[in-house]
Order: C-alpha cells, then sequence, then structure tokens
C-alpha cells in the first residue's frame, strides 16, 4: 500500500464513541466557529451567473494568492481552516508563476458554457450520405488520422499535471479539466469523422508521434505548458482554420468550428500564461528560449510529416490531377508560412520579440516567405 | 528534459530534400493505400447522433479489443496502420479487464448529453432572497467544504491513471476524461454555493482527508477504481440523494439533484469495472476483498467525521435545537443503514460474493446502536 490513514477507524475506540455521542445529540460544533473570513458572494451580472470571478474576495480570491503556497499541501479548499494533522499530497508545483495565466477564471466559464457533444452538433446523418470522390476521401481519413493521434496526447497531458498542482490552484486545476475533455471531444469528433468517411483510419506517423513524445515528457508544468499551449496547439489551432477552409462540405466546416473554439481557449491560455510569467519572472527569459529551441524542433518535425502535409495538399487543391496539386501546394505552403507568423506573433504579445533572431523556425519562415514571393503566390 | 528528439529537424537535410520535392508537387502518396479497414459507419438512431456504439465495428470497435495490448503502445488511433519508429509512451495499464466496463461507452455519452454549468444551472438568486437560518446555513457551509475535499479526489483518481492507461481503451479514457471534468464541477459548485450563503468556507477534515489520501493511494487501478468509483462513490451518491431530500432551499434541491447524476455515473462506471474484471479474472476476488478489508475503514473515516456527521445532523433535523438534532439522528441512522447496504448490495451484484458477511461495515452500524 502506498499510503496507509493514520488512524485505523474500524478500531479506533474515541472515534467511535465521539460517533455515539454525536448520534445522541451531542455535538462538538467547533467547526462553527472556525477561523475563516464570513462574505457573501453575488453574481455581477446575472444573465452570466455566478461565475469564479464573483468569488474572488477576500482569503477566498486568486488574486491575493501568494506567489508561494506554503501552508496547505491537503485536499483542503483554498480559504478553509487547515487543523494540524492534514495529510500532505507532496504536489509537485506549489509557485503560483509556473502555473498562472490572466484569464484563468475567464477561460474555465468559457469552456463550461460552451460545452458541445460530439455525437450530436455534428449532422452525422446528413455526413452518412455525401460521397466524396476517392482521392478526396483517402486524404481527408488520412487527415483525421494524424489529428485523432495529435488530440490523445493534448489530453493526457493536462490530466497527470492537475494531480501534481497545489490545491490551492482551484481555478488553474478546473482549468485544465475543461482542456482534457475537450481534447477527448476532438479525438472522438475526428475518429468518428474517419469512420464516417467509408475509408476509415488511415496510418499513423512516427515522426509526428515521437516529435509529440516530447510534450508528454516534459519535466515542469512551465516546459510542458509552452511546448502544448503555446506552440503544439498554436500550430494546431491555425491547422483547424486551415481545415476548416479546406473541408469537403459544410458539416465538416462546422466540426472545425466547433474544435477551434476550444484549441482557441487553450492557445489563450498559453499566452497568458507566458505575459504572466515574463511580467513577474523577467530573468526567466533564457530559460524560455533555451526551452523554445528545443519546442520549435517538435513542431518543425511534426507539423512537416508527410502523413500531414501531403493529404493536406489534396485537399487544399481538391484533387490528385497536377493542376490540382499545384494549387494544393501554393494553400499549403501559405497555411505553413501562416502557422509560424501567428507564432512569432503570439510571442510578441508576450514580450519576447527578441525570438525571431535566434529562432530557427524564423528562418524556416522566411525561406517559406521568399519561395512563395518568388512564385508570385504572396507580395 | 526528459527526452530530446533523435534529430535536429532543422539540420536534417532528408527532410528538407523531401520537404522540398512535396511542395514541388512530388508527392509519396505513402500513406495512401493504408492496410487498414474500410467501413461506413452510420447512425443507428438519428435522434440519438453518432455514438462510440455505432463506431463499435470490425477493426476499429472495442469488442475485438484483445485482452492483453501487446502491438500499440504509442499514440496510433485503434484500427490505424501501425508503422515505422512509433514512440513507447510507457503505459503500465495494457489490460482490458484491468480498465473496462459493459456500460462505459453509453456513460460517456450520457456524461455529454447531460453536462451542466454551475454559474448559470444553479438558481444561486433564490439563496440570497430566502437565506436558511444561520445554524443551517453554517451546517451546509461547513459540508460543502467537506464536499470539495472529496470531489478534489474523485477528480484526482481519474487524472492521476489517464496518463498510464493505454490509448487503445479511447472509450474508457474518454469516459474518465468526463468524469474529470464532472468533479470539476462540483469542486466549483461547492465552492460556489459555500461563497453564497454568506458563512465563508469551514473547516477542513483531518480524518476525512486521511481516508481520502488512502483512496487516492491505491497502488492497480483495480484498487483505485473499487475504492474511488464503488465505494467512495456509494457514499457520495447516497449522500447526495440524502441531502436533495432535506435540502433546505430550492438552490440547495437543484445542486444536489445536478450532483447526483454525475455521481450515479461515478458509481455505474465503478460496479460494471469490477464486475467486468472478476468475470475476466475471477482468480482475483480474493484479492479484491483483501483490499476492501483493508480499505473499508475509510468510509468509516468519511461518514464518522465530525466535519461531515454533525452539519449532517443539524441539516436532516432542521436545526441545533435538541429535538432537531434527535429528529437528525434518526435521519442519519437510515441514511447511514442504506448507504453501507447499498453499497454491499453492490459490490455482491458485481461478483464480490460474500462481502455482506465479510466486510466490517454492518458489524460497526450495529456498534452505533444502528
Amino acid at each position: 500500500m502506498a499510503y496507509l490513514s493514520t488512524i485505523d477507524f474500524f478500531d479506533d475506540k474515541n472515534f467511535l464513541d465521539r460517533w455515539r455521542r454525536n448520534l445522541k445529540g451531542e455535538l462538538d460544533l467547533s467547526w462553527m466557529h472556525a477561523k475563516t473570513e464570513k462574505l457573501a458572494a453575488t453574481p455581477e451580472n446575472p444573465r452570466r451567473g455566478l461565475t469564479f470571478r464573483d468569488l474572488d474576495k477576500g482569503t477566498y480570491g486568486f488574486t491575493d494568492l501568494p506567489e508561494f503556497e506554503r501552508h496547505n499541501r491537503s485536499f483542503a479548499p483554498r480559504g478553509a481552516e487547515l487543523p494540524e494533522g492534514l495529510p500532505d499530497l507532496q504536489p509537485a508545483v506549489s509557485q503560483k508563476g509556473e502555473v498562472w495565466a490572466y484569464n484563468t477564471e475567464g477561460y474555465y466559464e468559457e469552456a463550461m458554457t460552451r460545452q458541445w457533444n460530439a455525437t450530436l452538433d455534428v449532422p452525422w446523418h446528413d455526413l452518412a450520405k455525401t460521397e466524396l470522390p476517392d482521392e478526396i476521401s483517402r486524404a481527408y481519413s488520412q487527415l483525421l488520422t494524424f489529428l485523432t493521434e495529435v488530440e490523445m496526447i493534448a489530453t493526457d497531458v493536462p490530466a497527470e499535471w492537475m494531480g501534481k498542482l497545489n490545491n490551492n490552484f482551484t481555478e488553474v486545476k478546473n482549468f485544465m479539466a475543461t482542456q482534457v475533455m475537450d481534447e477527448a471531444r476532438h479525438a472522438e469528433v475526428f475518429r468518428k469523422r474517419a469512420l464516417t468517411t467509408g475509408y476509415g483510419l488511415m496510418k499513423a506517423s512516427p515522426q509526428n508521434e515521437m516529435s509529440l513524445k516530447q510534450i508528454r515528457d516534459a519535466d515542469s508544468f512551465a516546459e510542458m505548458s509552452l511546448s502544448l499551449h503555446l506552440l503544439g496547439e498554436g500550430f494546431v489551432l491555425t491547422l483547424f482554420r486551415f481545415s476548416e477552409y479546406i473541408s469537403p462540405t459544410e458539416a465538416d466546416k462546422k466540426m472545425f468550428r466547433l474544435v477551434m473554439q476550444d484549441e482557441a481557449r487553450h492557445v489563450g491560455y498559453g499566452v497568458q500564461h507566458l505575459k504572466w510569467v515574463m511580467r513577474h519572472f523577467p530573468e526567466k527569459r533564457e530559460i524560455i528560449h533555451k526551452h523554445l529551441d528545443e519546442a520549435e524542433n517538435m513542431v518543425f518535425g511534426g507539423g512537416y510529416a508527410l502523413e500531414v502535409t501531403e493529404p493536406f495538399i489534396i485537399l487544399a487543391g481538391k484533387g490528385l490531377k497536377k493542376e490540382n496539386i499545384e494549387q494544393g501546394t501554393k494553400i499549403t505552403a501559405m497555411f505553413q508560412l501562416k502557422q509560424m507568423e501567428e507564432y512569432f506573433e503570439r510571442l510578441d504579445k508576450c514580450g519576447l520579440g527578441e525570438r525571431r533572431k535566434m529562432s530557427k523556425l524564423h528562418n524556416a519562415m522566411e525561406l517559406t516567405r521568399a519561395s512563395l514571393q518568388e512564385a508570385g503566390v504572396i507580395r | 528534459m526528459a527526452f530530446y528528439l533523435e534529430k535536429d529537424f532543422f539540420e536534417d537535410t532528408d527532410l528538407f530534400n523531401m520537404v522540398q520535392k512535396v511542395m514541388s508537387g512530388e508527392l509519396t502518396l505513402r500513406w495512401y493505400e493504408a492496410k487498414t479497414e474500410h467501413l461506413r459507419v452510420t447512425p443507428q438512431n438519428a435522434t440519438r447522433g453518432l455514438t462510440y456504439e455505432d463506431c463499435n465495428l470490425g477493426s476499429y470497435g472495442y469488442d475485438r479489443l484483445p485482452e492483453l495490448i501487446r502491438n500499440n503502445y504509442s499514440m496510433a488511433p485503434r484500427g490505424s496502420e501501425l508503422w515505422g519508429k512509433l514512440p513507447d509512451l510507457g503505459y503500465t495499464v495494457n489490460r482490458k479487464s484491468e480498465v473496462w466496463s459493459e456500460n462505459v461507452a453509453a456513460l460517456y455519452e450520457e456524461a455529454k448529453t447531460r453536462r451542466w454549468a454551475p454559474a448559470v444551472d444553479v438558481p444561486w438568486e433564490d439563496l440570497t432572497k430566502t437565506p436558511p437560518p444561520e445554524a443551517v446555513e453554517a451546517a451546509m457551509a461547513q459540508l460543502c467544504t467537506f464536499l470539495q475535499e472529496c470531489a478534489a479526489v474523485t477528480m484526482g483518481i481519474s487524472s492521476h491513471w489517464i496518463y498510464s492507461i493505454n490509448q487503445e481503451f479511447l472509450e474508457l479514457k474518454s469516459y474518465l476524461c468526463a468524469q474529470i471534468l464532472d468533479q470539476a464541477r462540483h469542486v466549483e459548485a461547492f465552492r460556489k454555493r459555500v461563497l453564497v450563503g454568506g458563512q465563508g468556507l469551514k473547516r477542513a477534515s483531518v480524518t476525512a482527508e486521511q481516508a481520502l489520501k488512502e483512496i487516492l493511494s491505491a497502488e492497480t487501478y483495480t484498487e483505485s477504481s473499487v475504492a474511488g468509483n464503488l465505494m467512495l462513490g456509494s457514499f457520495l451518491l447516497g449522500l447526495y440523494c440524502h441531502l436533495a431530500a432535506v435540502a433546505p432551499s430550492r438552490t440547495d434541491l437543484r445542486l444536489f439533484r445536478l450532483v447526483m447524476q454525475d455521481a450515479a455515473r461515478l458509481v455505474a462506471y465503478g460496479s460494471g469495472n469490477v464486475r467486468y474484471y472478476l468475470k475476466h479474472q475471477s482468480h482475483q476476488v480474493g484479492g479484491l476483498h483483501d483490499y476492501l478489508d483493508t480499505a473499508e475503514h475509510c468510509l468509516l473515516g468519511l461518514i464518522g467525521s465530525p466535519e461531515c456527521l454533525e452539519p449532517l445532523l443539524i441539516l436532516s433535523g432542521g436545526g441545533t435545537s435538541q429535538e432537531q438534532v434527535q429528529n437528525g439522528s434518526r435521519h442519519i441512522s437510515r441514511f447511514l443503514r442504506k448507504t453501507v447496504s447499498e453499497y454491499l448490495e453492490r459490490c455482491e451484484h458485481a461478483g464480490l460474493a460474500g462481502r455482506t458477511q465479510r466486510s466490517r461495515l454492518p458489524q460497526y452500524l450495529q456498534q452505533l446502536g444502528i
């Protein structure tokens, strides 16, 4: 057994006696005088309901959370009285700055109100009647296989980290819980869509999977969040946007719009977390650059895997003929350029504008831009 | 960093040449003839949508999952073609009967359709218009402090295991994700309930937390599931039912009805999981009994904690006067009898034959005069 309670409740006579006294009507009621703050929260905006932001008051709030949580290492909710004897859960992360992001509570509430259902919210009946050309179906099924693969990692990783966070970080843990569910829903919807094409799933991508393993094996929450929320999901968000654009049917466009909403929240958290870190811990700048060097390698490797690039070209060009492929490669190059541009724009907003000068990914972006200019696709 | 990629892709000329070739229109199409099953799933019932049950076909279905997963330790979705050097993600739970339950796909679908949001689905304003008496409100604040501690553990159990479970068990992992969200919602709802009432949070419970840590620390998935889903879940389900019955306000009635739905899924999965496990590994019945012999005292640690029992007595009787507390005591005696007997019945139905005779819980209730 990994842990045994310090009390064996079957055999503890004091515990039994107290219970008996309670049932006879003798109450201790010392908890009624718990040394905690009395306050009443009310919804600021009745239409929005009672949000976590409405609870951001006094000792219960998140604004006044100390940077280092030195007292609560148990299951006790933030603001409760902590008696002697509470167990130590050995949280791996007890520093606010490691996990906090501006607007965490807002992302959580948004996630809760925008939950959707992959079983019902995509018009599967219409899709079942839709027959796509052979090459489009194959390409689409391959893209969906790739996406299912990607989503799996985004389910496991936040779940793993939730258990390592100090219980005082309620809003972050709850946000991570919504992300876990969002990603499960994404894996579900992409799998279901692949199975409605008539072609089923296609090939796994070793290059992509090896790259994603880096996120799974991150050593710290900060590393994980940079790799997952900012880079990985940032790139996937652009992929969803372009996938909506090249989707073969209206129902598919709807599916991508739904997953995009969720993904935008996850990226939003990543950006706001990095902003928080840069504002409160500017000394971490060098460490972040070091980590981004490797994380950019990860998205570059994963993003250029042929199991995503080639089907994307076919879908974007709407076929396998020479003219289709020509058109498809242009759109794909534009998409790849956009992925990188958006990433660097996000870093600019976080105060890491100098990244452009030291990043190999930035060189790749400039090469892509130059080749598109040479081909006359962009100015 | 614990893992570095084998290559610096920015310096990889093979990748660079390959990308150039592809972007100039020479596709490899190495994925085009994937050796996978071609089939088309359709919704069996249009109003219900496309469920995981509808997708339970051929090599993609969960019915065809083998008992032991030996060939896929990667993130490749079940049924896709596995080729090349896929990574080993270090899963430690690779046996179907350890995690599976026949109802898991249905429970996942139910969790999605019955989603709710505490911010808007509980009539919080009613509580400010007609607040319960002060002692009752204080009891509710204490109980909801305690319930947050419990929800943190039910959430923690699922989040702890997901990472270790093989991706082939997709429907089960998806259900666990839904369970994580359900429990996060409970943490939120109980916190909001306390802070709307004006009393603020009360005292964390040493005895309950000791019990909860023991439950969370179960060493195998099966032990974790039987303790967290079946045992703790049964207690929470019984408690929510009871609290809905004695709810001091419309707000509380609605709140406990909502959390009850979610807790019922927890128990349904826990019972189903034990049933499936023992059906496929009947020789493990003794081991599971042994584990429960040790772990069932945690149930006492929870129910008998003063931070749970005392507010429960006040809420059940409607106040703190001698008469009210004694009335509450009668209610609680019934609740305890019912909760323990329902839990034991579930164990028996799940295949833990003889649990009622073997468990020390009924005897403990007798010691309490129940």
